[in-house]
């Protein structure tokens, strides 16, 4: 493999770069001279230059049209929204002109109500809290999220019902084995909540951890599933 | 897999839109992303209900729109190598900075230049967001040696378009 001629620390600032590795102590030490200040310049550049011819259309042209719709739920409310790749956001706990608003700011798209668009997703919502579905089987649109945030997210659905599993072990699903902290803050944000089941991702200690919803929510949904005693 | 009981062939049909992106990242032209995505995916219906149940299905499809992806891109060279290279151009957004303008081209060429290995886990990483383990099944070599094959290309692109002055 190439890979042994290259310098220990060249290859460690590769992986700082495009894996969310903190380097070693003496890869930082390089980074502070001349040279690693330089190498880690052109790096970036590289990784800027080809996030730009190869990363696709802008957000704007990803997102012409958002449809939305609710349902209700033992949770209360639930929006549902997709555009014509798949499911992009699933939101509870919020108004309606607040969730249209969100939309329409963070994904720059023209935003419309549509049950015909959401049917599938609301009819599987609808029968999951009712106890009656156990996995979701709905394309999703995960093109605004980094490559980071994506991992961690498919690692989670990979999570099934029933299960939890800590911050530390997706961390390690994900190749960023001390990235626990980045694995929560990633589902902190996660857009497609229950769909994608962050709920499932617990603290290490036996802790329920956090949840962009609020803790009841999340502990709602452990119960519903039998994954947390009633 | 995580579905229990959803039809494998509904499996493969979740994977579409990613399995495209990845495709016109490989072959920078639409229309043989579409062409390439359909026989990927037809060929998944067929072969799909005769894997093993612990088969990495996205992994799998990974593995099967490389190959089919590099055959093309090999077909292509031969047939119409020139109008393919220019209509792949016209996608990217170019800079109005003439500097960044040579830059992103040398850039593109060198990403052409990569060994398809190298080239094809690049782009699993750093676009489509694969875990090492994923990248490792479709490529069929060690989760090492799936690194090893992200950061060499890497390097390679910087040694190739940053200069040293």
């Amino acid at each position: 493999m190439g890979c042994a001629t290259m310098k220990q620390r060249e290859l460690d600032l590769i992986a700082s770069l495009l894996d969310d590795v903190e380097p070693r102590a003496a890869t930082r030490r390089w980074l502070a001279t001349q040279e690693g200040r330089r190498e880690l310049m052109a790096y970036r550049h590289i990784l800027r230059l080809l996030g730009r011819a190869y990363a696709g259309p802008s957000t704007a042209r990803l997102f012409p049209v958002v449809y939305y719709s609710a349902l209700r739920t033992p949770i209360g409310r639930v929006f549902v929204a997709a555009t014509d790749v798949g499911l992009v956001r699933v939101a509870f706990r919020e108004t309606e002109t607040a969730f249209a608003a969100e939309l329409r700011r963070r994904l720059r798209a023209e935003v419309t109500t549509s049950a015909r668009k959401l049917a599938p997703a609301v009819r599987q919502l609808d029968a999951y809290f009712r106890g009656r579905r156990r996995t979701f089987d709905l394309p999703l649109d995960l093109r605004d999220l980094t490559p980071f945030q994506r991992r961690v997210l498919q690692a989670t659905r990979d999570v099934p019902l029933g299960k939890v599993v800590s911050y530390g072990e997706i961390a390690r699903r994900v190749d960023c084995p001390r990235g626990s902290r980045a694995v929560g803050q990633a589902l902190g944000r996660n857009p497609i909540p229950i769909v994608i089941p962050c709920h499932r991702i617990v603290a290490g200690g036996g802790g329920l951890g956090g949840y962009t919803g609020g803790l009841p929510i999340k502990r709602t949904l452990l119960q519903l599933e039998g994954a947390l005693a009633g | 897999m995580s579905a229990g009981h959803t039809p494998p062939q509904r499996l493969v049909e979740r994977y579409r839109s990613e399995i495209f992106s990845y495709l016109m990242r490989i072959l920078q032209h639409r229309a043989d992303a579409e062409d390439v995505c359909q026989e990927v995916l037809m060929r998944a219906y067929r072969e799909v209900s005769g894997l093993r149940p612990d088969t990495n299905l996205r992994a799998w499809l990974y593995r099967v729109a490389t190959n089919m992806a590099f055959n093309a891109l090999r077909q292509r060279k031969r047939r119409w190598a020139h109008e393919a290279r220019e209509e792949g151009r016209s996608k990217i957004r170019w800079s109005p900075s003439p500097y960044l303008r040579v830059q992103l081209r040398e850039l593109v060429q060198a990403v052409d230049r990569l060994p398809r290995r190298q080239r094809a886990a690049l782009i699993q990483r750093h676009f489509q967001g694969l875990a090492y383990r994923d990248i490792a099944a479709s490529l069929g070599c060690t989760e090492a040696a799936a690194r090893a094959n992200v950061y060499q290309a890497v390097k390679r692109l910087r040694d190739a378009v940053v200069d040293e002055s």
